[in-house]
């Protein structure tokens, strides 16, 4: 549970300063829809420094992994990237889930390197607000519930240790066995 | 029948050496033991990084992968990039990455890296065969 101390918002606002710092390009230009490849021109290293950014900012851990990596481990070889290197039907079925909203460009038989222009700064936030939202009720080192946000971070009320949320890897994970028990997807 | 494929990347030393400075886990997520090894032992390892990350994207490109975007990509940490005996750079390959290029029927792979006082350049082949239907 977030216990609202970290809302949307201020999520969406820290990526944009992540995204200025990194690309030098106009806050006013970065909207959630904004893709960051195709709108903002990143490359790979401005998606490692910004997703560290963001890390840093909200003491968190991003996924290492990509969603359909995971796919592949959990539910077996070739379930998500055919032998072309495309996508299955399932991992667009699946990919339509995470994104949460309507991505027309996402077809099965889409090669690989085509999804990451599919990232978006909302799909980035949304990431992070997942990891936000595994804040535990409780300190998990002095046990007590007085969690308070200073800027960014979220620290106990009580002790002053960092909170700390699961990782962009298990709650992915956990995501895909949830999709899985609702949907039968693989 | 056999198919190549081929990729190549550029990196700007200035801003990588800024990016490793300010963020103490690029290094230990995205190189291996080895690879810090031996960057580590060079006068100006950064430079060293740089080349290494250069060849790690070039190989992700020539793989047709593409970065993942929503986290920080521990795929570029299961292409290593070490000297062999001669001191030329070879591939290595683990994990997920190996997994899709045995998709591609890759048996063969080959890196040049060069850099200058601002850039770092790498360019991947991959030799494969291509899967017919």
């Amino acid at each position: 549970m977030s216990q609202n101390l970290i809302t949307e918002s201020m999520v969406f606002d820290e990526l944009k300063k992540a995204i200025v710092e990194t690309l030098n390009v106009d806050a006013n230009d970065i909207k959630p829809e904004t893709s960051l490849i195709n709108d903002l021109g990143a490359e790979s290293l401005d998606f490692l420094d910004i997703n560290y950014r963001m890390e840093q900012s909200f003491g968190i851990k991003m996924a290492r992994h990509f969603v359909l990596e995971h796919v592949e481990e959990m539910f077996g070889e070739g379930s998500a990237i055919d032998e072309d290197g495309a996508l299955t039907d399932k991992a667009v079925e699946l990919l339509k889930l995470r994104f949460e909203e309507d991505v027309p460009e996402l077809q099965a038989g889409m090669d690989m390197d085509e999804v990451p222009a599919l990232v978006t700064a909302g799909s980035i936030a949304a990431g992070v607000m997942d990891i936000l939202e595994s804040l535990p009720e409780k300190c998990t080192h002095c046990g007590a519930s007085d969690w308070k946000a200073e800027g960014a971070a979220v620290k106990c009320g009580a002790c002053g240790e960092a909170a700390v949320y699961a990782n962009g890897d298990d709650l992915i994970k956990a995501w895909l066995e949830k999709v899985q028990t609702e949907k039968n997807l693989f | 029948m056999m198919q190549i494929y081929q990729g190549i990347d550029i990196v700007e030393i200035g801003k990588f050496r800024e990016i490793i400075l300010r963020h103490p886990d690029f290094i230990p997520d995205i190189f291996t033991e080895k690879e810090r090894a031996y960057c580590d032992s060079k006068k100006d390892s950064s430079v060293h990084y740089a080349g290494r990350f250069a060849a790690k994207e070039a190989g992700i490109k020539a793989l047709g992968i593409g970065m993942s975007g929503g986290g920080i990509d521990h795929t570029l940490r299961e292409i290593e990039v070490l000297p062999s005996k001669s001191g030329r750079p070879e591939l290595q390959l683990s994990g997920w990455i190996e997994k899709l290029s045995q998709k591609k029927h890759i048996s063969q792979l080959t890196v040049s890296i060069s850099h200058s006082e601002h850039y770092a350049i790498a360019s991947v082949v991959l030799t494969g065969k291509q899967n017919t239907v």
